[in-house]
């Protein structure tokens, strides 16, 4: 019934390592939450399945926890019912998670042979003789997927994520979506083991589509934890990345690439539960003292919490992939990983690799300016609002659990060594190729990449390095005892107040302009002009709207589509009689002509004939005169 | 080992010198009366002895974002490949690293300029962002690219590896990444056409608005980093794509060196002085050519092998 191998047992420790900091949080959000009991049965059914999803032994086991963690989670979405926009949300979740639920089942299903207490090693058996594992791996793409948010299959994430109470949200982001990794690499690793090329290279595209998307769309995004969401999206697209080069590598068989890349998924995924957790921390703190998720509400919040603000740093230098933080170190692999294709023999695949390195480059640069954003406008400046004026530091527990999670972080940067190490059994495990040796061969300081010459980095000197550099000249400043004098930002005469600083919106502005044709941005100016003069106004209203393509386009034109056809179906139901004789007039034709195309001789002209004949008569009968062409939507 | 740190205190004192030979090569060549070339090291020690003044408005970054900006360039100057044959070279660090080091500093900056709560500051923050995040893939691309070329990911073997073995079999590839690089090196240094760093004028800056509020010590730190930025980017676009003169005797080989150093000075200074500063979004179309020139220096490396 239940499983525990390294693997599990790695991803038990991510989930304890998401969770333990998020109890302390998660008690001392407590007060601001109303329905408690309901809050706290979920919130613990959801931990619980959590950890039920990763030691499953069977597929009855896994997909009871999978579909009680997708319900515990839905309904932690409901917990705070603000207006029918969480409502929609939560519908939205409920819809998606059991759309892939429906495809994990038919995996399942297929490769149970419909006896669904066999163990994993049975299943690949059965899978090896089924004819299609193309269709089985696209079932596990859609179902894992789906959950974890990669493009196209993320829309309903940057709502549900932000829907939840943050210490929830904290969790979504930070742990449920490593729970899907998790699925994706156990199924793929034990049941659909040799993987054919494409494969990998359809998870490389998806990474790369979710890493650029999910960073554009947090780049525009104003609400806090909207933001934090659309950079879980391009988070998974890192790691999707890094997992696709793996499962290329392995498939042309270069094998200690393979494993160097897996390692910097299982990795990137641990960093992300810690910096994306304890920025969801954060941005829940300040939500929590300003009870709004609009950042142009937001500002100056470094003074009157500073913890928050310190702990909100740490992991923003870490999520922007900035040395010597872990992200850094997860990033350095995903890259050194991409560069491992110089190995790769086929010309066409080694070409087009380095479009995947300059989406995952594309990605670093946005991250750097979406967080300096993101931190910058919540807490620096002049407060914005009297909400962000009255904000003061959250009570204990929060502050705590804030604390214990930038040690997780701090922890994952110092003793990458040993993560790493960690990482390598559990492949091992799986039965790859173990890459410890060639990762730290000359002791734990220097960490080198395989594949390419050269490619080595070293985490605590570089951190050493740092520290001691800043610290011997924050030392030469005191000793040298500056005078300092306090006086006010020069505004170009005018008083500097909170309505002179940068907007959010207006951060973001060269972005959204140079990406318009992503964003399609509706924009809108209201100005009361002074006296006629074009340029001099007293009061001016701008406002930009920006929806996610992928919402428009994939979501809502196949909604339009259904529309359409139902329409039609619906025409079809209330024709005349005649009609329905002149449709049958018509098959009858077509059968006819299309028997003499197929069993007779054919030539191109009697085809050009009946076509003609064909087109006219159902031009003629069928459809007949169009009386009003506008009201046929 | 002494020449490792004689190169890197060289470096250092000549990082101001090398701005301000710029600045006097430019009024030279548009026939004002030129500065004197040590204007820097009269700046740097004026503004230290000057009081600093602090922004009310300003929060804890101010106080400790300049350190934080200096720092990494300072601990990348201990990481470029040397100037002599036979001298120390940091070797476990590479290209990433330094890309990696050269963007915490940016990033430090680019929170400096909104903490001061002006609209100059937020204004530079914007616009640095939006540069720096399109200079990155450029960058990437042109590290993989020469790390190819020089058979190394680290920065100081690729720097000994291309002097001992000039890549003549790759002359095509070798000029495309060249080229993208000192494209690059123009658009993070804020030089012209990226952003001119002499205006203060609020449509065209974008390094100065961030630092538009800072005096002092601390003007004398962010300056000093600047330099020293550019100090980094011109010794590795030398060592890197201009590698001769290696292996001479020391004293010459350092004094080689810093010819080609001031050489790419004299480059950037003609160039600033024939181009006119780009809109900030004609940038991208600038930065757009870097890439392009990267994607094409690693096609035909992988390709025609040339």
């Amino acid at each position: 019934m239940f499983h525990f191998d390294t693997l599990s047992t790695v991803f038990i420790a991510l989930i304890i390592l998401g969770v333990i900091p998020n109890l302390f949080y998660s008690f001392g959000y407590l007060s601001h939450i109303q329905r408690k009991t309901h809050y706290l049965i979920h919130y613990f059914a959801f931990i619980f399945s959590m950890l039920g999803v990763v030691s499953a032994g069977n597929a009855l086991v896994f997909l009871f926890f999978w579909e009680l963690m997708s319900l515990s989670s839905w309904q932690l979405i409901l917990t705070e019912i603000e207006s029918d926009k969480t409502i929609k949300t939560a519908r939205f979740y409920f819809f998606m998670t059991h759309f892939g639920f429906l495809f994990l089942l038919m995996f399942f299903l297929v490769v149970t042979n419909g006896n669904l207490e066999i163990g994993f090693a049975q299943m690949k058996e059965i899978a090896a003789t089924f004819p299609y594992p193309s269709l089985l791996f696209f079932m596990l793409v859609l179902g894992f997927l789906s959950k974890s948010g990669a493009v196209p299959l993320h829309v309903w994430l940057p709502y549900a994520h932000p829907a939840a109470p943050s210490p929830v949200s904290a969790m979504m982001s930070g742990v449920m979506l490593k729970v899907a990794i998790y699925g994706m690499m156990r199924f793929l690793f034990e049941v659909l083991y040799p993987w054919p090329l494409e494969w990998g290279i359809v998870i490389l595209i998806m990474g790369a589509l979710s890493a650029l998307v999910g960073i554009l769309y947090a780049m525009n995004e104003n609400d806090i934890k909207a933001l934090l969401a659309n950079s879980s999206i391009e988070n998974i697209g890192i790691i999707l990345i890094v997992f696709g080069m793996g499962m290329i590598f392995d498939s042309l068989h270069l094998k200690a690439l393979s494993s160097f890349a897996f390692i910097a998924a299982l990795f990137h995924a641990f960093n992300h539960m810690g910096f994306k957790s304890l920025l969801f921390m954060g941005a829940g703190s300040v939500l929590h003292q300003t009870h709004t998720k609009n950042m142009e509400k937001y500002g100056g919040l470094i003074k009157s919490m500073p913890i928050t603000a310190l702990t909100f740093l740490l992991a923003a230098i870490s999520i922007t992939a900035l040395p010597p933080s872990n992200g850094f170190l997860s990033e350095w692999m995903v890259f050194q990983s991409l560069l491992g294709s110089t190995h790769i023999e086929n010309m066409s695949l080694k070409l087009s690799i380095p479009f995947a390195i300059f989406a995952l480059a594309m990605t670093g640069g946005m991250a750097i300016a979406t967080f300096v954003k993101a931190y910058g406008i919540t807490f620096l400046g002049l407060h914005r609002s009297t909400n962000a004026k009255h904000a003061h530091e959250v009570n204990l527990l929060m502050r705590l659990g804030m604390i214990l999670m930038s040690l997780v972080v701090i922890s994952l940067m110092v003793f990458t060594p040993f993560y790493i190490t960690w990482f390598d059994k559990a492949l091992a495990s799986l039965g790859h190729l173990s890459v410890i040796h060639e990762i730290f061969p000359e002791g734990i300081l220097n960490m080198h990449a395989i594949g390419m010459k050269g490619g080595i980095v070293s985490p605590l000197i570089l951190l050493g390095a740092l520290l001691l550099i800043t610290s011997m000249m924050l030392f030469a400043y005191k000793v040298f005892d500056v005078k300092k004098r306090m006086y006010h930002t020069w505004g170009c005469g005018y008083r500097t107040s909170a309505r002179t600083q940068y907007s959010s919106a207006g951060f973001a502005g060269p972005v959204r302009r140079f990406f318009g044709w992503l964003y399609k941005p509706k924009e809108s100016l209201s100005k009361e002009n002074v006296a006629d003069h074009a340029t001099k106004f007293s009061d001016a209203n701008y406002t930009v709207e920006v929806k996610p393509l992928f919402e428009v386009s994939l979501y809502e034109s196949s909604k339009k589509m259904t529309n359409l056809l139902s329409y039609w179906v619906y025409r079809l139901a209330h024709f005349e009689q005649t009609r329905y004789a002149a449709m049958i007039f018509n098959l009858i034709l077509s059968v006819l002509f299309s028997y003499r195309i197929f069993s007779q001789e054919f030539s191109w002209a009697t085809l050009l004939i009946e076509v003609i004949v064909m087109t006219i008569s159902i031009k003629v009968l069928v459809i007949g005169e169009k009386k009003n062409k506008g009201s046929l939507r | 080992m002494i020449l490792y740190i004689t190169t890197i205190v060289v470096l250092l004192l000549l990082a101001p010198l090398l701005l301000s030979f710029i600045k006097s090569l430019k009024m030279w060549l548009l026939f004002k009366r030129p500065t004197s070339i040590f204007q820097g090291y009269r700046n740097f020690s004026k503004l230290l002895s000057k009081e600093t003044i602090v922004s009310e408005e300003t929060s804890a970054i101010t106080t400790y974002a300049p350190f934080l900006v200096l720092s990494p360039l300072l601990v990348t100057m201990f990481f470029l490949p040397p100037v002599v044959q036979g001298a120390f070279y940091v070797s476990f660090v590479d290209a990433f690293t330094i890309t990696g080091l050269i963007s915490l500093s940016t990033f430090f900056l680019m929170l400096l300029g909104l903490d001061s709560a002006s609209a100059f500051g937020g204004m530079g923050s914007s616009r640095e962002a939006f540069i720096s995040a399109l200079v990155e893939p450029a960058m990437v691309l042109t590290v993989f690219s020469v790390s190819m070329m020089a058979g190394d990911l680290g920065v100081g073997q690729a720097g000994v590896n291309l002097a001992a073995h000039f890549p003549k079999e790759h002359m095509a590839s070798f000029l495309f990444a060249g080229i993208s690089f000192f494209i690059l090196l123009l658009a993070e240094n804020g030089r012209i056409p990226v952003d001119n760093p002499e205006t203060h004028l609020e449509l065209t800056m974008v390094h100065e608005a961030m630092i538009l509020d800072l005096t002092g010590v601390y003007l004398a730190i962010i300056e000093t980093a600047s330099s020293v930025k550019f100090v980094i980017f011109a010794s590795l676009f030398v060592s890197l794509f201009l590698p001769f003169g290696y292996t001479y005797a020391a004293p010459l080989a350092i004094f080689v060196f810093i010819a080609k150093l001031f050489g790419v000075a004299m480059v950037v200074a003609i160039l600033e002085v024939n181009t006119a500063k780009l809109r900030l979004f004609k940038v991208p179309n600038l930065l757009g050519i870097a890439i392009v020139f990267a994607f094409l220096s690693l096609i035909t490396f992988y390709v025609l092998g040339a």
